[in-house]
């Protein structure tokens, strides 16, 4: 038997690829960052350095303003709703004969191709060229900023939905029975074992839900690109997909990169706050 | 009342999938009459539309490229799971990329694949994924799961890390790690901003492709609908197959 320092040896040799992987893309870029915010750079020609200015330029940006406010929007419409319904399709199946199957089915939005998910909502629900607009009124979320950030919270609740359910059903099969039978023995109603003993319990998983879904919403924009492209007037384009646009589009990937730094502080930020609420739970 | 609203969802949830089903075979006179009403009818006119407008290498080409992805991922994710279970103490480096989601290094990624001249190469699609934060979780969930004493009695007879590694603990893990390459694929599958930025239209994913195919023809609901429904076929089989041990080994990370 070979000693335990050699054993430390390989097991630092075996986490290596993970590591250098992780660190040429996820460390390097994550530091190359905060340079590449301080050019004046088009991709194309190479890079001029210009200082902070692509910061200054920022925060005077009234198209940045507008798009930080649509991630909160866009943050609030979705957080609620993703927890309320979670919690209520787990209570909803729990126990029942179909849960498992449920719950396959509620899963399945997130694994499938988002672009074939976002052309078959497109061609369902499209207002002028829409399946569905010959039946019933759709609104024109083409047209009106409050029905456009509908459409994008709707298809990022139907492709988040079934990992919801997922998190608080399991937190729903840890809750002792002596518990639910106690109360009920104690004469509480149905309603009322539900209102004072299962959701007290289900904490953890709300907060658990809170922090994956707020980094979620901080990110989700691919639902922006592929159903309104930050439309109209600007009413969907969250930060991830101003980004996209000022790097991609308009070619100014310096002003992307300050925009980029932004936002990821905005991401640690919050995932340190929450982190800081998950551990006094 | 409980049921009827459980059906509801359900049929809410997967009616994009049956209408994808649905319409693509639907004969372009009812596509273009606009109305679903105007009649019934099966054809294979859109699947046959499909193979000028460059379907198929594309769909060979995203298969290629998320397999090796996929393949790629779970064998970093064993090995690094492997040395965290014995005690390595890099958990946090691996949280802290947990929190960072891919999406937001966009730009700097570019520009980091820009600086390695690997832009517009199938090379920019496969290297950036090699390793992935949570498909290490994944299998280091499962691995947690074992009793530990097997790797001691397993050293006790003289094997090596490698050979306990590979003949005794993979073996055990192994459905959690088709569950997770399963997850890695459909991750690497729906890619669409990143392929379209990195690599130029010759190397798009299929993916991208369906999205500009969208833009391209917005009211021709069958083509879209079969090349959407035949871009999804290949996940949906793997996630039938694998169904069980997907939601479980979702569950599990869940749990930890």
């Amino acid at each position: 038997m070979r000693g335990l320092r050699f054993r430390r040896i390989e097991h630092g040799l075996f986490a290596l690829p993970a590591l250098g992987f992780l660190g040429v893309f996820f460390f390097y870029p994550f530091l190359e960052v905060l340079r590449f915010s301080t050019w004046r750079w088009s991709g194309l020609r190479a890079p001029e350095p210009v200082g902070l200015k692509n910061y200054a330029e920022l925060f005077a940006d009234p198209l940045f303003w507008q798009s930080v406010k649509a991630t909160f929007l866009f943050a609030l419409w979705v957080l609620p709703s993703f927890l309320l319904l979670s919690i209520l399709i787990a209570l909803l199946i729990e126990g029942q004969r179909y849960e498992r199957f449920v719950k396959g089915a509620l899963f399945l939005p997130g694994l499938v191709t988002v672009g074939a998910a976002s052309t078959a909502w497109y061609t369902l629900l499209a207002p002028d060229y829409g399946a569905l607009a010959a039946f019933l009124p759709v609104p024109a979320w083409d047209q009106e900023p409050f029905w456009a950030m509908a459409m994008v919270v709707a298809f990022t609740l139907w492709r988040y939905l079934g990992y919801g359910v997922l998190v608080v059903s399991a937190h729903l099969k840890a809750i002792p029975p002596e518990l639910v039978e106690a109360a009920r023995v104690d004469g509480a109603r149905p309603f009322e074992v539900t209102r004072y003993v299962v959701l007290p319990l289900l904490r953890p998983a709300v907060l658990f839900l809170l922090v994956v879904g707020s980094v979620l919403a901080l990110q989700s924009y691919v639902a922006v690109f592929l159903l309104t492209r930050g439309g109209p007037f600007g009413a969907t384009r969250v930060l991830g997909y101003f980004i996209y646009e000022l790097g991609f589009e308009n070619f100014r990937l310096g002003y992307a990169a300050a925009a980029t730094v932004v936002l990821l502080a905005l991401t640690l930020f919050v995932a340190w706050a929450q982190g800081r609420l998950l551990e006094e739970r | 009342m409980r049921h009827a609203l459980v059906l509801v969802i359900v049929l809410a949830v997967l009616l994009p999938f049956f209408w994808m089903a649905y319409a693509a075979f639907l004969p372009p006179e009812i596509v273009y009459s606009g109305d679903l009403r105007s009649g019934f009818g099966f054809t294979l006119e859109n699947l046959k539309k499909l193979a000028p407008e460059g379907f198929w290498p594309r769909l060979f080409f995203s298969l290629w490229v998320s397999g090796a992805v996929a393949l790629a991922q779970v064998l970093t994710a064993l090995l690094a799971a492997y040395a965290l279970w014995n005690g390595l103490r890099l958990w946090a480096v691996f949280l802290f990329t947990l929190a960072i989601p891919a999406e937001l290094l966009l730009v700097p990624l570019f520009g980091v694949l820009h600086q390695l001249h690997l832009l517009d190469t199938p090379w920019a699609l496969v290297l950036p994924f090699v390793a992935s934060p949570f498909t290490v979780l994944l299998v280091f969930q499962a691995m947690r799961a074992l009793p530990y004493a097997l790797v001691e009695a397993a050293r006790i007879d003289g094997a090596g890390e490698g050979r306990i590694l590979f003949s005794v603990v993979a073996p055990l893990v192994f459905p959690n790690l088709v569950a997770a390459g399963v997850l890695a694929f459909a991750a690497h599958w729906n890619l669409v901003l990143f392929p379209r930025v990195a690599v130029g239209e010759r190397y798009w994913t299929l993916q991208v492709w369906i999205a500009d195919l969208t833009r391209r023809y917005p009211a021709d609901w069958g083509l879209l609908s079969a090349a959407a429904l035949l871009s999804t076929l290949p996940l949906l089989l793997l996630y039938l197959l694998f169904e069980r041990k997907i939601v479980e080994t979702f569950e599990g990370s869940v749990k930890g």
